[in-house]
């Protein structure tokens, strides 16, 4: 009996060894697969809808009815440490809240691997910006038809964030735009790096989903708040450079599907 | 040039029995830097010039189907004889009769310049074109449009497909080839030139020479370089226009300090170029000299060089400004103002 126990044992154990290497991540991850970014919007504690009011931390009611933003540079850390750029050219999506299909990012040929970060950009970059026309491809004209061109100084709005608001000295519903994209004192370019906290086990054969929160609360109601009873339309000056900095940390990794 | 271009006509006929029209090479157009100028700011080899590259941004900036209402070309405001400049318009007119607040300023040695536009808006010289292209007040254009207009026609096909390598007929591909037809637009042939760099017919009369050194001791300052710009966004000490309140570089910066600044221009050209100031405001080169003279206003951000020893303005009496004008008009580069490389027919 022991002897049988043992040799069960040890069967066992052999079983799981060899079982364990047929299915060793390492050895069979070759190929390319593809990865969803889905990027969520949410208000605070709230999931985000829009023209609905929302109240900040200064008291200031905000109902916001366009929220839009530029997402680009999508680089993948892998957990042995190496990197993927995804290529440049595929690299700007334009995400609207009110066109859902635009908040999911449907990434393709990305190398088999465990993917432990993500980092990317919001707005577009200024060394895309230097090299002036050269690599845009379509991506102006689309930023066009998306009211995302900054046409008076030839460039892009980075964030799109409209509604109204109300606070105790503005009564009356009123109209606020808050615009990033490049000033003459500030590029307005951030980057956002959001470690993931399970890995993205890209395959030839599952496409892992990375589920991102933005909390758009963020834009005015950051580190600092912005009150818009002060000035209801932000696009440029000292300002923006703050609304940059709380965007950067607006984002956050939920939860990572690899399904 | 006309021979070159019936030769170019004929030798894909003789190509297209053994090889693809796709063949054909493309021909790179040499972009030089004349002695006399200031370093370029433009990065060459980033877009560099072409024969086809050049055409295709010459018939873009002669078409008018780039506007909204199918007429308001790039060329309709810059006219060439006029220095690229919408002769006698303080304002030009764009679309549906809209009205702008600026003066058009000339297309002229872009290559050298670091910011475009009056308030420096623009900052590459292939991207500045998305600024009149797209304002409703200019062509109200747009870029979807465009390009399903560009795509049916036989002419742009052809063009696009020979002038870039991967021969797409997008946004980038259409700004690319304005800057390059931009970007080969030179002025650097006038008299005060060949002056410059010792060549025949570089001769200043006496008076156009004390124009010259009263210029630079009264001018260049900002006025720098054989360019005339130092590329500077400056308070000029024009009376502000109510009417407009053009608050200038402040609407790029939102800086208190660049409220009612405007990009020094350069003067070349500038016997073509009236009327003058942002505004337009000014219509001869004497009421500019009597600007500076006698009509600059103090204000919180006027050009401390136009408030010196607790005088506004720069004196300048009327022998020296007939002197000045005399040099001023040495700049006019007849070359340029009538090159057939740049003219709509």
């Amino acid at each position: 009996m022991k002897f049988q126990i043992k040799n069960i044992l040890a069967v066992v154990a052999i079983s799981v060894v060899l079982f364990s290497c047929t299915n060793n991540d390492d050895e069979s991850i070759t190929g390319e697969g593809s990865l969803k970014v889905e990027f969520d919007n949410i208000y605070k504690t709230a999931d985000f809808a829009a023209n609905t009011n929302y109240t900040n931390s200064n008291g200031e009611i905000v109902s916001v009815s366009k929220v839009k933003y530029i997402v680009s540079n999508i680089v993948l850390t892998k957990a042995d440490g190496t990197t993927f750029t995804y290529p440049k050219s595929q690299s700007y999506f334009i995400l609207d809240e009110l066109t859902p299909s635009t908040l999911v990012l449907n990434l393709s040929g990305i190398p088999a691997g465990n993917y432990t970060k993500i980092k990317y950009g919001i707005g577009v970059d200024k060394a895309q910006w230097e090299a002036g026309a050269t690599g845009q491809g379509d991506f102006l004209t689309t930023a066009q038809a998306a009211e995302m061109m900054w046409s008076w100084s030839a460039g892009y709005k980075f964030v799109a964030f409209e509604g109204t608001f109300t606070s105790a000295t503005v009564t009356a519903a009123t109209q606020f735009k808050v615009h990033t994209g490049q000033t003459g004192t500030d590029y307005n370019y951030t980057e956002v790096a959001l470690d993931l906290p399970e890995n993205a086990l890209v395959r030839t054969t599952i496409t892992p989903q990375i589920h991102i929160m933005a909390d758009l609360s963020q834009i005015v109601d950051g580190t600092n708040t912005i009150n818009l009873s002060e000035g209801a339309t932000i696009m440029g000056g000292a300002k923006l450079a703050f609304v940059t900095s709380y965007i950067a940390n607006m984002f956050e990794v939920e939860h990572v599907h690899n399904d | 040039m006309k021979t070159k271009y019936i030769l170019l006509l004929i030798l894909p006929l003789f190509w297209s029995c053994s090889d693809d029209d796709d063949e054909y090479q493309n021909i790179p157009l040499v972009f030089e830097i004349p002695s006399n100028f200031p370093p370029l700011a433009y990065d060459v080899a980033n877009n560099p010039p072409t024969e086809k590259g050049f055409e295709l941004g010459k018939k873009l900036f002669y078409d008018g189907r780039l506007a909204s209402d199918g007429i308001v070309s790039c060329g309709f405001c810059h006219i060439q004889a006029d220095a690229f400049t919408h002769h006698g318009h303080t304002f030009s007119h764009g679309v549906d009769d809209a009205i702008g607040t600026r003066n058009t300023p000339p297309i002229q040695n872009l290559a050298y310049q670091t910011t475009f536009m009056y308030d420096g808006a623009a900052s590459h010289l292939d991207l500045q074109s998305i600024i009149p292209f797209t304002s409703p007040i200019e062509m109200n254009g747009n870029f979807s449009d465009v390009i399903i207009m560009m795509k049916a026609d036989a002419t742009y096909q052809k063009l696009f497909k020979i002038a870039f390598t991967d021969g797409q007929i997008n946004a980038e591909n259409m700004l690319k080839a304005l800057g390059q037809f931009m970007v080969m637009v030179t002025s650097s042939n006038s008299r005060f030139d060949k002056f410059r760099r010792n060549e025949a017919g570089g001769i200043l009369s006496q008076q156009e020479q004390a124009g010259y050194t009263l210029f630079n001791q009264k001018c260049a300052s900002c006025h720098a370089t054989d360019l005339f710009t130092d590329n500077s966004f400056r308070n000029n000490g024009l009376q502000v226009n109510p009417a407009i309140n053009d608050i200038g570089r402040y609407r790029v910066t939102q800086l208190d300090q660049d409220v009612y600044k405007f990009k020094v221009p350069s003067l070349r050209n500038i016997e073509k170029t009236a009327p003058y100031m942002h505004d337009g405001r000014l219509f001869t080169l004497e009421a500019v000299m009597e600007h500076y003279n006698s009509g600059v206003v103090n204000s919180n951000t006027l050009d401390p060089l136009l408030k010196t020893n607790g005088k506004l303005g720069i004196p300048i009496t009327e022998v020296e400004k007939t002197q000045i004008i005399a040099f001023l008009k040495t700049l006019t580069d007849t070359q340029y103002l009538t090159d057939k490389r740049f003219s709509e027919y």
